[in-house]
């Protein structure tokens, strides 16, 4: 199916600079233009100025106000006692006597026209999820739609964006990681492959244009402010946006102040489930399998084993089973050093078999290459929990006892599982050394997805 | 407290240890701490360059003008990745908390010199877009004196060959303060020695007799 979205008529093209900064609050001494440009856009009020760090110590970009992170020091460059904000540091230092920019003179943004390509296809439960966040956005209200892996999230978004892009409002979409971001942002381009989308993490690729959508890690939405007519968070309950309640006023400081907000999850926090009044829930896969539910394995005195140079028979097994199968396969294990520990043995085993974890600048491609089946295997910490698709695909989690797999990222792995429609099924075994409530909660929560997508 | 470097939790130490008041707290966790590797062994007892004997570098400066300023060196740590990550935090990112990364070191090798503690400075212009002197403020972490005797004439280019590095025209200037007899020279990276040979040909010829110098890390 191919609409195109009709907008009123052309105005006046918006010049680079408001462009750039609409939406936006920017460090301005990196600003990407000529200073002359920004120094006479600034003399002329189209561009307004507010200090890095108020005067009540709270970071204008991130709103960190922790004494922990805004740091005093004796400034060479303003010649007294000055503050510094080391949460968001990365982005570039904000300190007291530097300025942060923003567009304070918004002209009429002129409407583009929009194409929305896309084949249409819901399933009952997609379609009515998808009326009702459409139902919520239309009246301002925040909405929350909790889906299990393989509900077809995305899929529902895109009537309500389409709708969204007509009405000719701005939208981020915006995720925890940026593997996530890297995931969905093609998805988004596909759909709408006439609109202005804009990929922002950490170290993309500079983009320009006014931006219709923005696709974003939450870490990004520190440099806006004011700027969206919703915002889509995906993965809401994910690492580290649960942990970061800065990352949550980041969301509300980006968005325009009436604007509603849209939560998709497959593992709701219990305050995300009572705070938003308007919910969708999806607890089938959009192929109509069921999920593949956990089976538990004793893996005991996993960890000395591994120290002394060998991998816990049961485990051995398991891999060797995959390889014999040829699928690809995903083991999950508790910490870098466990990880560090075992590739040498696993590569014993298979010499294809790889190693993925947060730091790893070729994460991407192993991913893909795993797909593609160049590689036989993964070893990876949580950072694969979410945000990736292989047919066929299996999973072991190794120490699912232990205090990093929550029942949250149980359920996430046990969600890369069987997620094509030509693979329906498939394995996700917790390997454990003495079963926890964790891994209880986990199981307990998929038998009851399974109940109740079936109903 | 977390790390300063990768934000992980730092175990909390037993509160009598707090009683010791020159006792500097440990501001990074185990495992970043050892990221950083330690020169050791056998070293060039100029610069502290791992080496039997004289390295090549301090065996050509030994055949300039520059001959015998440098009585001794120490080089405390390798360039490696962690060090360079350690350096963009610290000077181009301007985190300045990271000054207390290295103070207990700093402490140790300085903390009994009977020499004059002398930081290299840094050219005004560039403390001004940098905001802080990194050397002054290790310095200051690690709870050490020091005292300034130089100023920094030029900005040294950046992509400048080697040869044209050892070679720059004077890079320092006495500020007139009497010079003490004994100088210890302290600089964060010690990469062909250019900078410390310069500061000590100027301290010479203000009356200094003996002069060393420490650098953080040898690359
Ligand atoms: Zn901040
Ligand atoms: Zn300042
Ligand atoms: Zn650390
Ligand atoms: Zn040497």
């Amino acid at each position: 199916m191919k609409k195109r979205i009709r907008n009123h008529e052309r105005k006046m093209p918006l010049t680079e600079l408001e462009q750039f900064l609409t939406g936006r609050i920017w460090l301005r001494e990196f600003m990407p233009f000529a200073q002359e440009e920004v120094d006479s856009a600034i003399a002329a009020g189209k561009i307004g100025v507010k200090k890095g760090i108020t005067e009540n110590k709270e970071c204008t970009r991130c709103l960190e106000r922790s004494p922990q992170k805004i740091i005093s020091f004796n400034c060479a460059k303003c010649q007294s006692v000055c503050y510094y904000c080391r949460h968001c540091l990365k982005m570039g230092r904000v300190s007291s006597c530097t300025e942060l920019i923003y567009w304070a003179d918004p002209s009429p943004k002129p409407k583009t026209p929009h194409s929305f390509i896309w084949n249409g296809l819901l399933t009952n439960a997609q379609q009515r999820a998808s009326d009702e966040v459409l139902e919520s956005l239309s009246c301002n209200q925040s909405h929350l739609v909790y889906a299990v892996c393989g509900a077809g999230k995305t899929e529902l978004l895109f009537p309500p964006l389409a709708k969204a892009l007509e009405k000719g409002q701005r939208i981020c979409i915006a995720a925890p990681r940026t593997d996530v971001v890297l995931e969905l942002s093609p998805r988004i381009k596909a759909v709408f492959p006439d609109s202005v989308i804009h990929t922002l993490y950490g170290g993309s690729p500079a983009e320009t244009g006014f931006a219709q959508i923005v696709i974003a890690t939450t870490h990004q939405l520190y440099r806006f402010e004011n700027a969206f007519d919703a915002i889509i968070v995906d993965e809401a309950d994910a690492f580290p946006y649960s942990f970061d309640p800065s990352l949550e006023g980041a969301v509300i400081k980006a968005k325009k102040r009436e604007s509603p907000i849209v939560y998709v999850s497959a593992t709701p926090s219990d305050r995300l489930l009572k705070e938003i009044p308007n919910q969708s829930k999806i607890f089938g896969r959009f192929h109509g399998h069921p999920l593949p539910v956990p089976q538990f394995r004793p893996l005991w005195n996993y960890r000395k084993i591994f120290s002394k140079n060998k991998i816990p028979k049961s485990l051995t097994r398991w891999v060797n089973d995959r390889l014999a199968k040829k699928e690809p396969f995903l083991v999950f294990l508790p910490t870098v050093e466990l990880i560090e520990q075992a590739i040498p043995l696993f590569k014993k085993l298979d010499a294809r078999i790889e190693k993925v974890h947060a730091s790893d600048p070729e994460r991407k491609e192993k991913v893909l290459k795993l797909r593609e089946g160049k590689i036989s295997g993964v070893l990876t910490s949580t950072i694969l929990e979410r945000g990736i698709t292989i047919p066929n695909v299996q999973a072991a989690v190794v120490g699912a006892d232990e205090a990093v797999f929550d029942s949250a990222a149980l359920i996430q792995i046990a969600g890369r599982v069987g997620r094509s429609s030509d693979f329906p099924a498939g394995e996700i075994v917790f390997f454990h050394n003495g079963i926890v409530r964790q891994m209880d909660k986990a199981k307990r929560q998929i038998l009851f997805y399974n109940k109740e997508g079936f109903r | 407290m977390n790390c300063y470097l990768c934000e992980r939790e730092l175990p909390q130490l037993p509160s009598w240890r707090g009683l010791f008041l020159n006792d500097i707290q440990e501001v990074i966790c185990g495992r970043c701490k050892n990221g950083f590797m330690k020169i050791s062994g056998t070293v060039c007892p100029i610069c502290g360059l791992p080496n039997e004997g004289l390295c090549r570098d301090c065996r050509y400066w030994e055949t300039t003008e520059y001959a015998g300023l440098l009585q001794s060196g120490t080089s405390l740590y390798y360039y490696n990745e962690a060090m360079k990550d350690f350096l963009h935090q610290y000077k181009f990112l301007q985190d300045i908390v990271l000054s207390e990364v290295f103070a207990r070191q700093l402490r140790d090798e300085l903390g009994k010199t009977k020499a004059a503690i002398v930081p290299i400075p840094m050219h005004p212009d560039k403390l001004e877009e940098r905001t802080f002197s990194q050397i002054d403020c290790m310095l200051e972490a690690a709870g050490l004196r020091y005292s300034q005797y130089l100023t920094k004439s030029e900005q040294v280019q950046g992509k400048k060959t080697k040869k044209e590095r050892m070679s720059a025209p004077d890079l320092f200037h006495w500020n007139g303060k009497n010079v003490p007899r004994k100088i210890l020279l302290v600089d964060d990276l010690y990469t062909t020695g250019t900078t410390l040979r310069h500061a000590a040909k100027e301290l010479k010829k203000a009356g200094a007799e003996e002069i060393s110098f420490l650098a953080l890390i040898r690359s």
